[in-house]
């Protein structure tokens, strides 16, 4: 019996580790490509790690733009629009999920349908509105909208508050609770792991967005981390080393963030003091 | 009750700062800042040739003291983004461009201010460039940069298998041969290189040098040019090289390019334009140019690559635009553009850059560069194009040509009535 | 607060009746943030383009109203609708399953006791941080035929790999791949669904004797059924939304084999000015994926399980 477990755990770390390997060999390579002189980009066999590391690529490619600009508007903006998901999808989300009111499977219907609608076709009109409420060539462009929740963040709220029992807040309502108390003394803390995944995505969606500020900023003291980035890849050249370089050190503050957050992701339901 | 508090209070934290982020900065659009005129200049350059349009504005800035010019960079996400900028009616005043055929509509006729403004001295420019720039006899840019297409070849293989360097007047056979001579596939190293989806554009000197075209002289037939003998015959070259395996296939967009190869010292030679002539120099590789070979005694062709900057029809500040599209034609500005050919034949006889061996071959390119490309020819090109480009990729993997491009001229003939 | 007044009065009818309509104000008061913000940011725009699928509009030019033009002309008169189309459809035949499937093992598997899991954890969303152009050049790199570092690990042993993004049939098979690489956000959802499932089922399911094959069709499926029910849709609706690797890394070729309809929709509004015919491509987009998922949940009452929806109807 012991064996067989042992035999198991050791099968399972085989295969976790194989498996990271697989995952992580693109993201190594693109390490090891920015380290790389431009007379090793192309090699074959394909050489794995630089005869001569260029480490002055980083900050060569760092300082070729004003990126510590780009990176100030980008954490604005990841970190508005972050907090404001949270707050407002958990709310929208908790009362889909929780209430039976008139017309609420046709607006439900209607949330997901907004996720269908590829953006080319809507970009124009938003434009437009935009344009009128003077945001264009602004941050809040692409902060404000967040405030009022999005579909995905909605979505995937409901499905883990519909799978709670319903009798907490049966209990919580006997004991004088009113709805918004038991929505954030009862529901809040046993979605904290998705709230968590949610500001996950969030934080790497915005951060890697590029068509929004593309299409609402125009001066590069705006910019983004990611419209900064688009500079390496001109229309007849492309600067492999930058866009490397700089897709690395932009990965850091998610990845990190991430690395940070993912313990609070996994805690699930069960430890928070349910039972 | 605490954590309520502590929500409430970290909402009114939030919206603090996005007040004070969103309203520090109310530059929208063509406004003013800091009292002065901001002039909006959008651009698809990148990386070093950006800096020198920066450059190009901040000389502008130092002349007209009361006006700012704001330098966009959008690289590859250009057309996107002016599209939709236009269709939404907020435009940049000034901006790159090379389509005019689709744009033209957008875009101010410049033929009043040229008029009006005898010093900028239309006649110093390349005659061929204003070709580039007009649709139906008017003008709606002012010629800003070109290329010609020349070969690239890589002298140190060809010092290794001791071949001559390509002499002006060569021909395609010789190029073939020269190609197979440098091919080793057992060390991945090919003569030539070959993009599977090559844009239609860069093709036309090639078959034109054939005797070939896309499209009839008058713009209004491709039965009979696209599919001529001509043209099938010089696109099939290009793929029957990767056939025989003297030419290694390229992918596209942003897939290992031609140029990462030759930088590599994989490649003995490779068709471009100006633009990447730094690159290969940073990489170190020992090139020279050479002119583009002919088809046996047929005349080679040249074809530019010209940008040219225009003024949109919804900029609010017309005359300021045209007083920046002046200062860019102007030799002094024109001077500064070191990343492609300078417009102006006055520059070029005062910096003598056409006897710089590299560069020559341009120049001789240029002398042949008497065609007009397709894409100026017809309204619709770029819905005949669609066709045409599946058509060439077939081809470049292998397919044969001739009824591909039977079928290309076939699935075409609607968009030309229109 | 109105009800903590209410409590110190003898409640009178008038007032029962008025907390009562209250209370059902309530659920639109939760879900009117997300209410406003889609009638102020998407409403207008939705409208906006399904009012323009009936003109002809380049963009750069005047609009002219066409009637059902654009309709008629995608579906009698575009080759390249029907092909697009039914890249999708194969795209998502494959990628669909093979994504929810890859994300639910590797969700397993991270929810086993290791050590190290926070790192693995990490390792296997790394491909997710990855965006753009970097991510097409590294599959550039992976996949080119000459000099791609997959076919010379193939080579080594001894297998003669395929020239991928040059190969209309292999093509395609190089974007599942590499799309399943960015698997990372499903798999992080399958692990947090996971999670909520309480342990002392399993306890209870193996004090029963239950294998375990029996306790993840009996136990895991049912209790995540509400997290795949999810997966499943926000998968159908991201692969007939695929674009960004096509268009930054094959250009929809060769031969239009990768040309997804995001793509066709894509390419229509920005490379040929086309966007009422763009925005009639959308629609159709929109109806079909709308049905997709109608019909997913509708079937959802056969196999998806809600905790609180059982235990309400007992």
């Amino acid at each position: 019996m012991k064996g067989k477990k042992r035999l198991q755990k050791s099968f399972v770390y085989g295969l976790l580790i194989a498996l990271s390997l697989l995952f992580l060999l693109p993201f190594f390579w693109m390490v090891m490509t920015s380290l790389k002189g431009p007379e090793e980009l192309s090699q074959f066999p394909p050489k794995l790690f630089p005869s001569k590391w260029h480490f002055e690529n980083f900050s060569k490619a760092w300082n070729s733009q004003p990126f510590n600009l780009f990176l100030v508007n980008s954490l604005i903006v990841t970190a508005l629009t972050t907090i404001g998901q949270i707050i407002s999808s958990t709310l929208v989300a908790y009362g889909f999920a929780r209430f039976k009111f008139k017309g609420r499977d046709f607006l439900f219907i209607i949330l997901l349908a907004t996720m269908m609608i590829p953006w080319d076709v809507t970009m124009i009109p938003q434009y437009m509105e935009f344009n009128l409420f003077g945001w264009i060539n602004t941050l809040k462009a692409l902060i404000v909208p967040s405030w009022f929740g999005s579909a995905f963040y909605i979505f995937l709220l409901r499905q883990f508050i519909m799978s709670i029992p319903k009798e907490l807040d049966e209990a919580a309502r006997i004991d004088g609770a009113n709805v918004f108390q038991i929505y954030y003394k009862i529901y809040l803390p046993l979605v904290w792991p998705v709230i968590v995944l949610i500001a996950v995505f969030n934080i790497l969606g915005s951060w890697n967005d590029y068509l929004g500020p593309l299409i609402f900023l125009n001066d590069q003291s705006k910019y983004t981390l990611t419209l900064g980035l688009a500079q390496f890849k001109g229309v007849h050249d492309v600067d492999t080393n930058g866009i490397m370089a700089v897709t690395f050190l932009i990965s850091i503050v998610p990845l990190i963030l991430f690395f940070l957050a993912q313990k609070k992701i996994v805690e699930g339901v069960q430890t928070t003091g349910l039972k | 009750m605490k954590k309520k508090k502590m929500w409430f209070s970290l909402l009114l934290a939030v919206v603090v700062i996005i007040m004070s982020a969103c309203s520090s900065n109310n530059t929208s659009g063509d406004g003013k800042k800091d009292g002065k005129t901001v002039l909006r200049f959008a651009t698809w350059d990148t990386g070093d040739t950006l800096k020198i349009q920066q450059d190009i504005a901040k000389a502008f800035e130092k002349e007209n003291k009361d006006v700012k010019v704001q330098v966009e960079a959008y690289g590859d996400g250009f057309d996107q983004k002016i599209a939709a900028s236009f269709g939404a009616k907020n435009p940049p005043d000034v901006m790159y461009m090379w389509d005019f055929t689709t744009y033209n509509q957008s875009l101010e006729p410049l033929d009043g201010y040229v008029k009006k403004d005898p010093d900028i001295k239309m006649d110093d420019f390349y005659d061929g460039l204003f070709n580039y720039s007009k649709v139906d006899g008017k003008l709606y840019g002012m010629p800003a940069g070109f290329s010609t297409m020349v070969v690239y070849y890589n002298k140190k293989l060809f010092d290794q298998y001791q071949i001559p360097y390509p002499k002006e007047g060569w021909t395609w056979d010789e190029f073939k041969e020269t190609a197979k001579k440098l091919t080793d596939k057992s060390k991945k190293q090919y003569g030539f290189a070959v993009t599977s989806e090559p844009d239609t554009y860069d093709l036309q000197g090639l078959v034109w040098s054939n005797g070939g075209s896309f499209i009839s002289d008058d713009g209004k037939k491709i039965d009979g040019a696209m599919n001529s003998p001509e043209t099938v015959e010089a696109i099939q070259m290009y793929g029957d090289m990767v056939k025989d395996g003297i030419a290694v296939s390229t992918g596209g967009k942003n897939q290992q390019s031609a140029s990462a190869i030759f930088k590599a010292n994989k490649l003995g030679m490779l068709i471009n334009g100006i633009w990447p002539i730094q690159g290969y120099k940073d990489a170190k590789v020992d090139f020279g140019t050479a002119m583009i070979p002919s088809f046996g005694s047929k005349p080679v062709k040249g074809l530019i690559s010209s940008s040219s900057i225009s003024i949109a029809k919804d900029s609010k500040q017309k005359d300021l635009a045209w007083k920046f599209v002046k200062f860019y034609s102007s030799e002094q500005a024109i001077k500064m553009r070191t990343a492609d050919l300078p417009v102006r034949k006055s520059i070029v006889e005062e910096t003598k850059v056409n006897e710089d061996p590299l560069y020559k071959p341009f120049y001789t390119m240029l002398e042949n560069a008497t065609n007009t490309p397709a894409f100026l020819m017809n309204r619709n090109w770029n819905e005949i194009n669609r066709n045409l480009s599946a058509a060439i990729n077939a081809v470049m993997i292998g397919q044969d040509g001739k009824p591909l491009f039977d079928k290309a001229v076939k699935d075409s003939e609607k968009y030309l009535a229109k | 607060m109105k009800s903590g007044l209410s409590v110190n009065l003898a409640p009178s009818s008038l007032q029962i009746k008025r907390k009562k309509q209250w209370s059902k104000l309530i659920p639109y008061l939760f879900v009117s943030p997300w209410i406003i913000g889609f009638v102020v940011f998407t409403l207008g725009p939705l409208l906006f383009s399904f009012v323009i699928s009936f003109f002809d509009w380049p963009i750069v030019g005047e609009k002219k109203f066409i009637g059902f033009s654009n309709y008629i002309t995608m579906f009698t008169d575009d080759p390249l609708f029907w092909h697009s189309l039914w890249v999708t459809v194969k795209f998502a035949l494959f990628f669909v399953p093979l994504n929810i499937i890859l994300a639910l093992l590797l969700a397993i598997l991270l929810h086993q006791k290791v050590k190290g899991s926070s790192l693995f954890r990490t390792f296997f969303y790394v491909p997710s941080v990855i965006s753009g152009v970097a991510l097409a050049m590294i599959w550039g790199s992976v996949f080119d035929g000459e000099y791609g570092i997959l076919n010379y690990l193939l080579s080594l042993i001894g297998i003669d790999g395929p020239d991928w993004l040059n190969s209309m049939n292999w093509a395609l098979v190089a974007m599942v791949i590499a799309s399943l690489w960015g698997q990372g956000t499903m798999m992080l959802i399958f692990l947090a669904g996971l999670k909520n499932i309480p342990l002392d089922l399993y306890e209870a399911a193996e004090i029963d004797g239950a294998g375990k094959i029996y306790q993840f069709f009996k136990i895991t499926v049912p209790l995540l059924s509400p997290t795949i029910l999810f997966n499943l849709i926000m998968t159908i609706i991201g692969a007939f939304q695929t674009l960004t690797l096509a268009l930054v890394l094959t250009g929809g070729g060769p031969l239009q084999s990768t040309y997804f309809y995001a793509m066709y929709v894509y390419e229509n509004a920005f490379k040929y000015f086309k966007m009422g015919y763009s925005s009639a491509n959308a629609w159709i987009m929109f109806l079909i994926v709308l049905a997709l998922t109608m019909l997913v949940f509708k079937s959802s009452s056969m196999w998806v399980y809600y905790e609180n929806e059982v235990k309400s109807e007992k």
